[in-house]
């Protein structure tokens, strides 16, 4: 379902890339994409030097409104909101990129043996991913979250093992088509051994294939965070943008008016990082995805 | 060739229906904290051992672990889902009672998105390249990266907390005993927000393959010869290609199918209303292991049921594969 | 015959001279089962909204004190051993039966059977229970008790013997649908995660229910409730009013607030038998570190009084006058250092005498933002005084896990500090400093830190069974003085009790002490 860009990526497959491919100059949108992606983190690396304020320390009155002090107000313990999600930019980002190094390197390892070795070994990997992939997502989630309790490793772990199946399936056809190569072939012809082949041989050939997939699933990664902080289940002493609508969520914010300086901006940085991802993965994927090229 | 696939498709499924059961059973387990609490409320401190042993052996707790898992197999199997720890209600019971609202919900809602997206898509194919297919296409992107509950936030503080237009949660007015067309009005009243928000999520991901898989047939050999003969634009259009595209579009319907059920966790959960979702939600909360399960294996069959229909369906109504077998 | 239908039908016409309001919509903050005694949830407003259904034997006046309700007449031996109590007469269940002293032997009886949290443990002490004849009922007890008038008689529900008899195990209590009592209210309407609707016992044998009708809405959101108590959907709710929201409210038009006193609790819990908490030094210098005078203005933005060191708050009838906890910073690192905590090693943390760093994990629960906010402020206090904290959040069940094993202060402890709370039931009983601090783990039952003093042991021994006020007082105070020395809690603040209502639907709410307006006195007059 398409609740939270959770399932709905995965159901709508890769359409979207594709979709792109008919007359839209791929060019721009990445452009468009990394140039949001370049914004966030850049923001992100100067936080200290460009945040008006520390924000872990109480700079105001809680919940005071914009003003010249503190632009975008104040939250409930009186720390300043802008600097938060400035501050936010970093946590988001992060557990974002570590979220899809979880999955991606899960998916390689999974897709490449699946592919390089096929029989019962690709058929038994395979299946599992099956099962990943239809077993209800979210459900799942919240089980996991709240088995693992919440803290910053733990959701990445919780996404980073939701996430991994569908680029262990693209991966996978990858290495399908590069083991029928002749190289591969000689390789095994010298002696070399699996190991070597798939580290020497086939990883270079998948490896700008886990890069696009490692995008999109990093644009998924943030909004499953954004999800679960929102819902209670994310760490909450982490300053990211999904915990600053938790707090403002718990705190009566669109109730007392002070929802368009406390839950706008961290939606509009939501939308705006997972679209940058979104953009950059989709005209990377096009680029480099061989069976989306005619 | 045929029973082939569908062999494999069935030890799929079968595979996934005994994953979900086993993680159903052994993850509450494995979950940090006592349910006694959940059991015997808040002043469960002040009990004596002997007491706390009669309310675990009251709910089968103090069982071996593959005594309680056999059990719960079997009562699985005769469609018992037990009694919440919570409520003390049959599992069953609660689930049917907040089915009937996740349907409404998510039903309309995947109706409404799959009918707008068809529409959307197609405009968009129609004018393929131009400003409006541009701006649909940034405009779907752009609504597929904004989180759910953060627009179903903006609409509460507008429309029912700022404006009063809409109830602020729940399904129906409680107690208000309204029955007929006003209950009916009523339960509708309810539900704009939750559904607005949600048919608005799901949307993009129809538009897209709609558009997508439109461009696809256009570009193909049959449509060219067609337009090749003088066959008119318009008629290619909703003669040909839409015959076609249309598949991956209901392809994609079939398996949301399955996710009716599932609910909508995140915006359940925010307008308050009583679906299985936000149940789910709960019993995660409340530790309360049978609603857990019961809930979990309900979705998880509703997935597979909706897969199963899609495989089924898809052959029958799609040419190319039945040719191709 | 005749004249009887003219009657009942100008009866029904003309509006009764005490005017009834029609429907009142209380939201609850999560389902209660069947609302009957073995289902519903919560301590509050779970029982008490589950005694509109159903009377104990007395019942908690505005202050707290129990005052006869199901009974005309108590008395109670010379030896505190032995309570003789005479019904009133004419009480009838829901179903048109006579309530009789046959119904309350059953009860205690089957509480005694039936394992129930809250009533169970209380029959421990008694002996037995005896129904001479309808209308009385003896009470044996094996020891006089300080609290058998709140925590027994005006806690336990009777329940009616004909509807519960055949009911005999824990399971199929927590299953059983039946909700005839002799309350108030009946309930007319359960919607399983939605609402509940009770409507009034027009038979009630303590005079007239000011309310016809009351829907109890759930909504398990504590925002949400408030939007909808500012939308006009619901008149009422059991929750206190969140502190950003009190001043909005106040201006609202049509929406009245009640401020008073809250008999809840945030306190940080030590572990005192933790190689280093156990030193009260250290306890006394963390306590000190922390600004509560602070935490109630940016937390709670100053609705809230501030922590007493002997646990009891300052508005409750045990208090301890002029208990006051005394620390500031420079106290607090006069004291560390005084006792030896110094940082050898010049990295920020200070380490005891073996060089073991003052590094502590303090947990919270995942459920409850304010307390997440408290700790964030007691780790940036505690680290300008040298001592390191790393904050752990946990859902509600870990926590328990980890502070109160299987709600078993007998199967110890496995942390360091914790931001816990107690609700208000712990702070209007008497023996609550009993439950609390006992070294027994059998009779401290809530000592979750593992704190042991002989001295006060004995004391409280000696409360339990003292049944004269003014003796339970100058024996509570004395305790709260060990207390306040030995720290093995932190009282951080008592949030306030903040209750608002619409008016235009119902404005005669009566406020309990400490609790709230969730009371049966809102909506009916004592018996007289």
């Amino acid at each position: 379902m398409a609740e939270a860009g959770t399932s709905r990526v995965r159901e709508a497959g890769g359409a979207p890339v594709t979709a792109l491919r008919h007359r839209v100059r791929l060019g721009s949108v990445g452009a468009v994409g990394l140039a949001l992606l370049a914004i966030l983190v850049a923001a992100g690396a100067l936080a200290p030097w460009i945040v008006p304020y520390d924000p872990e320390v109480t700079t105001g009155d809680p919940f005071e409104p914009p003003s010249r002090a503190h632009l975008l107000g104040t939250n409930d313990v009186g720390q300043d909101l802008l600097s938060e999600l400035i501050y936010g930019v970093r946590i988001s980002l992060t557990i974002g990129f570590l979220a899809a190094v979880v999955a991606i390197s899960i998916g390689t390892v999974i897709g490449m043996v699946a592919g390089y070795f096929g029989g019962w070994v690709d058929a038994a990997l395979m299946r599992l991913v099956d099962v990943v992939l239809v077993v209800p997502f979210l459900p799942l989630m919240l089980l996991l979250a709240a088995y693992l309790g919440p803290s910053f490793w733990n959701i990445i772990l919780v996404i980073g093992i939701l996430v991994w199946a569908r680029p262990a399936r693209v991966i996978r056809a990858q290495v399908l088509s590069l083991t029928s190569l002749d190289f591969i072939d000689a390789a095994r012809a010298l002696g070399a051994s699996p190991g070597r082949i798939l580290r020497r041989h086939v990883l270079p050939g998948v490896l700008s294939l886990s890069l696009a997939q490692f995008i999109l699933a990093a644009s998924n990664a943030i909004l499953i965070e954004a999800s679960l902080s929102f819902l209670g289940l994310g760490d909450p002493t982490a300053k990211s943008w999904g915990s600053t609508l938790y707090y403002a969520q718990v705190r009566s914010a669109f109730l007392s008016g002070t929802w368009k300086w406390w839950v706008l901006p961290p939606g509009l940085l939501i939308t705006a990082a997972v679209l940058g991802f979104a953009f950059t993965g989709f005209a990377l994927e096009e680029t480099l995805n061989p069976r989306l090229r005619r | 060739m045929l029973w082939r696939f569908f062999a494999a498709k069935g030890v799929q499924y079968a595979l996934v229906l005994l994953f979900a059961v086993t993680l159903n059973f052994a993850l509450p387990r494995m979950m940090p904290g006592s349910p006694l609490v959940f059991l015997a409320g808040e002043d469960v401190g002040f009990m004596t051992e002997a007491q706390r042993a009669q309310l675990y052996s009251a709910f089968g707790l103090d069982r071996p672990v593959w005594r309680q898992y056999a059990i719960y197999l079997g009562n699985l199997a005769r469609g018992d889902l037990g009694h919440s720890f919570q409520q003390g209600r049959p599992v069953v019971e609660i689930i049917l009672s907040r089915l009937r609202w996740t349907v409404l919900l998510v039903g309309i809602s995947l109706l409404l998105a799959t009918l707008i997206g068809i529409a959307w898509g197609t405009a968009a194919a129609w004018r393929r390249g131009r400003p409006l297919d541009l701006a649909s296409l940034g405009g779907a992107m752009l609504l597929e990266s904004t989180p759910s509950f953060w627009l179903a936030m903006i609409f509460i503080a507008v429309f029912a907390a700022g404006r009063g237009w809409f109830p602020v949660f729940g399904a129906m007015t409680p107690g208000a005993g309204l029955s007929g067309p006003a209950w009916i009005f009523d339960v509708a009243w309810h539900l704009v927000l939750p559904l607005a928000t949600l048919t608005l999520v799901t949307i993009p991901g129809m538009f897209l393959i709609m558009r997508y898989s439109l461009l696809t047939v256009l570009g193909e050999q049959y449509i060219s010869t067609a337009r090749s003969k003088g066959v008119a634009e318009r008629r290619i259009m909703f003669r040909h290609a839409m015959r076609n595209a249309l598949l991956p579009v209901s392809t994609v319907f079939m398996l949301n199918l399955g996710y009716i059920v599932s609910g909508a966790t995140v915006i359940e959960t925010v307008f308050s209303y009583p679906g299985l979702g936000r149940l789910l939600f709960e019993a995660v909360l409340a530790r309360d292991y049978p609603v857990l399960q019961g809930t979990f294996f309900i979705v998880t069959v509703s997935v597979i049921l909706a897969n199963i229909a899609a495989d089924l369906v898809y052959p029958l109504i799609d040419p190319r594969v039945r040719h191709a077998r | 015959m005749s004249l009887l239908i003219y009657l009942v039908v100008v009866s029904l016409l003309l509006p009764p001279a005490n005017a009834q309001s029609s429907t009142v919509r209380l939201a609850l903050t999560r389902d209660e089962g069947w609302l009957n005694p073995y289902t519903y949830q919560s301590g509050y407003p779970g029982w008490n909204i589950m005694t509109l259904v159903y009377d104990p034997l007395f019942y908690p006046d505005l202050n707290n004190e129990p005052i006869p309700w199901l009974v005309r007449d108590t008395r109670v031996s010379t030896d505190g051993r032995t309570w003789t109590l005479t019904l009133r007469p004419n009480i009838r269940w829901h179903d048109g039966r006579p309530l009789t002293s046959e119904d309350v032997k059953f009860t205690f009886e089957y509480a005694a059977k039936v394992t129930h949290s809250r009533w169970t443990p209380t029959t421990r002490n008694l002996d037995g229970v005896d129904a001479p004849n309808p209308q009385t009922v003896i009470f044996r007890l094996k020891q006089p008790d300080a609290g058998f008038r709140l925590r027994t008689l005006a806690d336990v529900p009777i329940l009616p013997k004909h509807v519960w008899e055949p009911v005999t195990t824990v399971a199929a209590a927590r299953a059983f649908r039946n909700t005839v009592g002799s309350g108030p209210f009946r309930v007319e309407e359960v919607q399983d995660g939605q609402f509940y609707r009770l409507s009034a016992n027009p038979q009630y044998f303590a005079g007239p229910v000011k309310v016809r009708e009351v829907v109890l809405p759930i909504i398990r959101d504590a925002t949400v409730s408030f939007t909808a108590l500012q939308a006009g959907q619901i008149d009422a709710n059991a929750r206190t009013l969140s502190p950003e929201l009190v001043a909005q409210f106040e201006k609202a038009a049509g929406i009245k607030v009640v401020r008073g006193a809250g008999f809840a609790s945030t306190i940080l819990q030590f572990n005192v038998e933790h190689p280093l908490l156990k030193d009260a030094r250290l306890r006394r210098a963390i306590a000190g570190a922390i600004n509560t005078t602070l935490m109630v203005r940016l937390l709670m933005l100053g609705y809230a009084v501030v922590g007493s060191p002997g646990y009891l708050h300052p508005d409750s009838p045990f208090y301890a006058q002029g208990l006051k906890f005394e620390g500031s910073k420079a106290k607090s690192v006069a004291l560390l250092n005084e006792a030896g905590y110094l940082d050898r090693n010049r990295d920020g943390i200070r380490e005891a005498q073996d060089g073991t760093p003052l590094q502590f994990t303090l947990l919270t629960l995942a459920g409850n933002p304010v307390r997440i906010r408290g700790a964030e402020l007691i780790r940036t206090a505690l680290k300008d005084v040298g001592i390191g904290v790393n904050i752990r959040v946990a859902e509600d069940a870990a926590i328990i896990d980890q502070v109160w094993p299987e709600f078993d202060v007998c199967k110890g402890r496995r942390f360091d500090m914790a931001v816990f709370g107690w609700s208000a039931p712990v702070m209007s009983r008497p023996t609550a400093l009993v439950d609390l601090f006992h070294s027994n783990c059998q009779i401290g039952a809530i000592n979750i830190g593992g704190y042991k003093n002989p001295q006060l042991d004995r004391l409280g021994e000696q409360l339990v069974v003292t049944v004269d006020p003014a003796s339970q007082k100058q024996l509570a105070a004395e305790m709260q003085k060990i207390v306040a020395q030995d720290l093995p809690i932190h009282v951080l603040f008592y949030p306030d009790t903040i209750m608002a209502y619409r008016q235009s639907a119902y404005g005669r709410w009566a406020f309990q002490k400490g609790q709230g307006y969730v009371t049966k006195l809102s909506f009916v007059d004592p018996p007289k």
